[in-house]
């Protein structure tokens, strides 16, 4: 599903050079739930925005879904985004004057569906979230829990390949976080592939495995300790 | 998707109502500043007869003094003729049509006891004048050859003049006493407010019509006076109004109709013939310097618009680029303020161009909302210029439909020419930092 | 003063800084080049006609009657007017100073038709006109009743008397004025003039035309269908007597009509009606260009205060008084207007010059120029002192809350 090779990104600020990331390779399966864990400044979140083409990266080799998208233009990396990848954000970044219903249809109306297809596949993803019966609502009306619902709704409604997750529970509380996590986890047994970028250990346990980033590499080699797929209640 | 920028435009506009009012605000000033001094220039610079403006000419002969040109600055001709050029000129019909014309002012006594009698201005002309500036009558037509060299005492009226006197009637075929005389009315004009007033710009480019119209040969027989300019450079040899006619005096604006360039050039030749053999007769002592401008042409040497209207409308259009240095600024304001939702936007799938599409749309949007204030504004604007100058304007101060189309075209380019920077710089906001930075 | 962290914020932002100082630098430029051509308008204007001008009025009669005796009805007018009580003079003449219509002729000081003369406006006079106009005669005499004589419909004669006002006198005579009294002058090329009087200042028809002030005043009567009165009343006495000359005039002679009665005062208004309106217009556009500018200030110091909310408040949990907030935007908005007002010194001698090409406009005067810089500097710290109070009511509590 996704494969980095080599990758290296480093910021320029003047005469000092910082490496967000250095010959950074992985491997992501189809239908995988991969975590990624790593202290502040390791180069996670930078990993995470080149993964969802947000950034381009100095060197090395990115393939989505089979497809090299090491040197897209601007019009195609967007078609990318829109078609294969769903985000989800730690501050849910709902626009606050759209009620949910067009929050959800942003993308779809970046796709070119027909009013028909998105209003089918709006009603459908609000449903798969619980939040069917308050389309008209805005953003403030609902819990942090329920925004976070609303986003990944959105993130689903494009039908995407790969879910990228950015500590998706960091603004929620413990009871509101499982939920969340919960439904996260349906969406991978539904076969969407998804890479959450998180510093709690406890999440992160929750992936098929964990990938931890250190210094802008990943940690001992490859791939870490497979964890035990945890089973929902 | 355009109606979903549109929506996506009026959503913005209604989030910041402060901002929205400011900037709508900023280009409705700037483009009622302006709109008002460009309708002034615009309607100044008119075609008073674009159908054949350049088909009519205005004729000039340099008959001047030798020792001193007309004009100190321009060497140009005087932009008058005298009574012996202007004869010899109809007499050799030379052109297609063929006119002189000057204005006289005389009293009008109306028949009826309890009417009192008022003094007019009226053009005095040749047959030719009415269908070679295609003026429209209501009732009647103008004379014909015959009573020009007839001396028939024959008149048009303004159609406000046959209000004012007939109440409006059809008067062809009743008197009218003019100057002492009985004048027969042979037609009645339509509506004539040409702008400028082409054919006789020396005494008032923006004067209105006079209000009756007489054969030439008429108001020099019984000597009616003049009202407009007259320039001699020379002494009037001897007393007398014979003295006066055969005088150096310029007093008469002569105006030719020429089909092509063809028959323009045999006019100007016949003219330089006709100056040469004049210095046989030891007048016309200057070099030959003769002249043919077309109506437009003529209106660019006499400088019908004014150098105050010129400065006022460089003014008021600077003042829209300071209005639009404001709008900048509040746009770049709002959509930086904006960048977030941007952001998330662009993580969604949309392109640097789709935003481009989407904020150009919402800057075009303010800019109509501009557009239409600023129309307004216009108006009033026009309605102060009126108010200060009076009469003098009044021609000047309507706006028709190219201006109302060009007051609402400009405020919408000028908002998205503002839009384009702060747009830019929305669009290209680094994704990845946004969405991270809450 | 902590200029140097103010300047190196600012320059992470230039765009609204520099959208600010455009606008006050175009606004300047506006601003001290409508001014200069006020002044201009203004001064144009304020040219003393010489005349008693708010007692002045005048009025024009139009005989049509077949019968009509122009000479006649001329001479009893004249008697009538001048014998009506609240009038102090009156006369008859071909035009009225700043009326927009009128003659001119050509003066020379030797004869000849090569040489070419000085542009003059007549007058036709008798000898109550200088009374009447109220001008100051300096040197010489009035003319006498017996130098009065009725012209010629159309004539090349001219009589042998001229007063002249100083400026005509200073522009035939320019080493010393006063020596034209009584020294002969040339009307069309050949014809001699001797100059018998010299009035202090007077004015011509046309106020645009450059020889305004060169006025030479003609003894003569016109035996015209179509004349005009100039009357002086007594002080106070002019709205009163108006009505009463037009229905006088009326009734002695109905094979006439009076029209066009207009005290000076409105002729003045007329003559310079495109200059005054000119000042309005400029006026109003001023106020409304600084008002927008105004609010531009307004606005994006407000919003640069929203955007650096959470700053102010670190700034004020780390010990900055309100007073050094207040300072901070005020000094901000001034390092930004005093760039905005030099590149506006530049651009508005820049305009000014281009005005002179293209218009032939006069040149700013050179203290406008500073004080449009003093006046702008002292708008941009008025328009941003209501955000810059708001800044500065931030409370520290603003660091630590999370937004």
């Amino acid at each position: 599903m996704l494969s980095m090779q080599n990758i290296s990104m480093v910021y320029r600020a003047g005469l000092v050079e910082t490496h967000a990331l250095r010959n950074f390779s992985l491997e992501v399966e189809e239908g995988d739930f991969v975590s990624v864990t790593g202290p502040s400044g390791s180069g996670k979140t930078t990993f995470l925005n080149i993964a969802g083409l947000l950034e381009r990266f100095t060197d090395g080799r990115y393939e989505l879904d089979g497809r090299d998208v090491s040197s897209l233009s601007d019009k195609e990396s967007s078609a990318v985004r829109n078609e294969k990848i769903g985000f989800v954000f730690q501050s849910f970044n709902l626009i606050p004057d759209l009620n949910l219903f067009d929050n959800v249809d942003v993308p779809l109306r970046y796709r070119g569906f027909n009013a028909n297809e998105r209003k089918k596949r709006i009603e459908t993803v609000l449903e798969t979230v619980g939040l069917a019966s308050r389309m008209k609502h805005l953003p403030s009306q609902l819990s942090g829990g329920q925004q976070q619902r609303v986003a990944i709704a959105r993130a689903l409604a494009g039908k995407p390949r790969l879910m990228l997750a950015d500590e998706p529970t960091g603004n929620l509380d413990s009871k509101m976080a499982l939920g969340v996590m919960e439904l996260i986890s349906e969406i991978n047994r539904n076969g969407t592939t998804i890479i959450m970028v998180t510093h709690d250990p406890e999440l992160a346990k929750m992936a098929n495995r964990n990938v931890h980033i250190l210094d802008g590499r990943v940690s001992n080699g490859d791939i870490e300790v497979p964890l035990s797929k945890v089973a929902t209640a | 998707m355009f109606s979903y920028y549109l929506k996506l435009g009026l959503l913005s506009i209604r989030r910041n109502p402060l901002m929205t009012t400011l900037m709508i605000a900023a280009i409705a000033v700037g483009i009622g500043a302006s709109m008002s001094i460009i309708t002034v220039n615009y309607v100044m610079s008119g075609n008073p007869i674009p159908q054949k403006s350049d088909q009519l000419f205005h004729v000039q002969l340099d008959s001047w003094d030798p020792n001193n040109p007309n004009d100190d600055g321009s060497f140009d001709p005087p932009d008058q003729m005298t009574y012996t050029d202007a004869m010899a000129l109809m007499k050799a019909g030379k052109a297609y049509r063929q006119i002189a014309s000057n204005k006289s002012s005389m009293v009008l006594v109306p028949q009826g006891d309890d009417e009192r009698p008022f003094s007019i201005l009226s053009r005095n002309t040749w047959a030719d004048f009415f269908p070679m500036f295609d003026l429209q009558f209501i009732y009647g037509s103008g004379w014909d050859d015959a009573a020009d060299y007839n001396m028939e005492r024959v008149t048009v009226l303004s159609k406000e003049t046959n209000e004012r006197v007939f109440g409006g009637e059809n008067s062809v075929g009743r008197t009218v006493r003019l100057a002492g005389m009985d004048f027969q009315v042979v037609g009645v004009l339509d509506e004539f407010h040409p702008v400028p007033k082409f054919y006789d710009v020396t005494n008032g480019a923006f004067n209105e019509p006079e209000e009756v119209y007489i054969p030439f040969n008429v108001g020099i027989e019984y000597e009616i006076p003049r009202a407009g300019n007259t320039n001699c450079w020379k002494p009037i040899d001897g007393e007398g109004f014979e003295a006066f006619l055969n005088s150096e005096c310029a007093f008469i604006q002569f105006w030719a109709e020429l089909r092509s360039d063809e028959e323009e050039q045999e006019y100007m030749d016949f003219l330089n013939a006709y100056a040469e053999q004049q210095k046989e007769f030891g007048r016309f002592p200057r070099p030959l310097n003769n002249r043919l401008n077309d109506v437009m042409e003529w209106m660019e040497d006499q400088e019908v618009v004014e150098d105050d209207a010129r400065v006022m409308l460089g003014l008021s259009l600077l003042f829209l680029v300071v209005c639009l240095l404001n709008t900048i600024g509040l746009l770049l304001a709002k959509y930086l303020g904006k960048s977030s939702e941007i952001s998330l936007r662009r993580a969604l799938g949309a392109s640097r161009s789709a935003l481009f599409v989407q904020h150009m749309i919402e800057s075009g949007l303010i800019g109509l909302g501009g557009g239409i204030f600023g129309l307004a504004l216009a108006w009033l604007g026009l309605r102060g210029i009126e108010m200060l100058f009076g009469d003098m304007v009044e021609n000047l101060v309507g706006m028709d439909w190219v201006m109302v189309l060009t007051a609402i075209g400009l405020a919408i380019l000028s908002a998205l020419l503002a839009g384009l920077y702060p747009t830019w710089r929305a669009c290209s906001i680094s994704t990845a930092k946004q969405l991270k930075l809450q | 003063m902590e200029i140097g962290p103010i300047w190196r914020a600012m320059m992470r932002n230039k765009t609204g800084a520099i959208l600010i100082a455009l606008q006050i630098a175009v606004t300047m430029a506006i601003m001290v080049n409508a001014i200069s051509i006020m002044q201009e308008k203004s001064r144009m204007m304020s040219r003393p006609s010489g005349l008693d001008e708010h007692n002045l009025f005048t009025i024009q009669s139009v005989g049509f009657a077949d019968d009509f005796n122009e000479r006649v009805t001329i001479e009893e007018d004249l008697a009538a007017l001048r014998a009506m009580p609240g009038v102090v003079n009156a006369f008859q003449t071909n035009a009225i100073p700043l009326s927009g219509s009128g003659w001119s002729m050509g003066l020379q000081t030797e004869p000849g038709a090569e040489i070419d003369g000085t542009g003059v406006g007549l007058y036709f006079v008798d000898e109550h006109a200088l009374d009447t106009y109220g001008v100051n005669l300096i040197a010489g005499e009035n003319f006498s009743p017996t130098d009065i004589t009725w012209r010629e419909l159309v004539t090349n004669v001219w009589p042998g008397k001229t007063i002249l006002t100083v400026a005509m006198a200073e522009t035939l005579f320019p080493d010393d004025a006063m020596s034209a009294l009584g020294k002969t002058v040339y009307i069309n090329d050949t014809q001699p003039i001797t100059v018998t009087g010299i009035i202090e200042k007077m004015q011509g028809s046309w106020p645009s035309w450059d020889g305004f002030e060169r006025v030479m005043l003609v003894p003569h009567l016109l035996p015209w269908e179509d004349t005009q009165y100039l009357i002086r009343t007594e002080p106070g006495m002019r709205d009163e007597l108006m009505p009463q000359v037009e229905e006088m005039l009326a009734e002695t002679n109905k094979g006439r009509i009076v029209r066009r009665m207009r005290s000076m005062d409105e002729i003045r208004e007329r003559a310079y009606r495109d200059e005054s309106s000119m000042i309005k217009i400029l006026t109003f556009t001023i106020a409304l260009l600084v008002a927008v500018t105004s609010l531009g200030i307004v606005g994006l110091a407000s919003f640069s205060v929203n955007r650096r909310t959470k700053q102010i408040g670190t700034r004020r949990a780390l010990g900055a008084t309100r007073v050094a907030i207040l300072r901070y935007f005020m000094t901000e908005n001034f390092i930004i207007s005093l760039l905005g007002v030099s590149l506006g010194a530049a651009l508005t001698i820049g305009l000014n010059i281009l005005m002179i090409e293209t218009f032939a406009l006069t040149r700013i005067a050179w203290y406008l120029v500073p004080a449009a810089m003093l006046i702008l500097l002292g708008i941009g710290q008025a328009a941003v002192l209501g955000p810059a109070r708001r800044a500065s009511s931030v409370p520290p509590a603003v660091a630590t809350r999370t937004v």
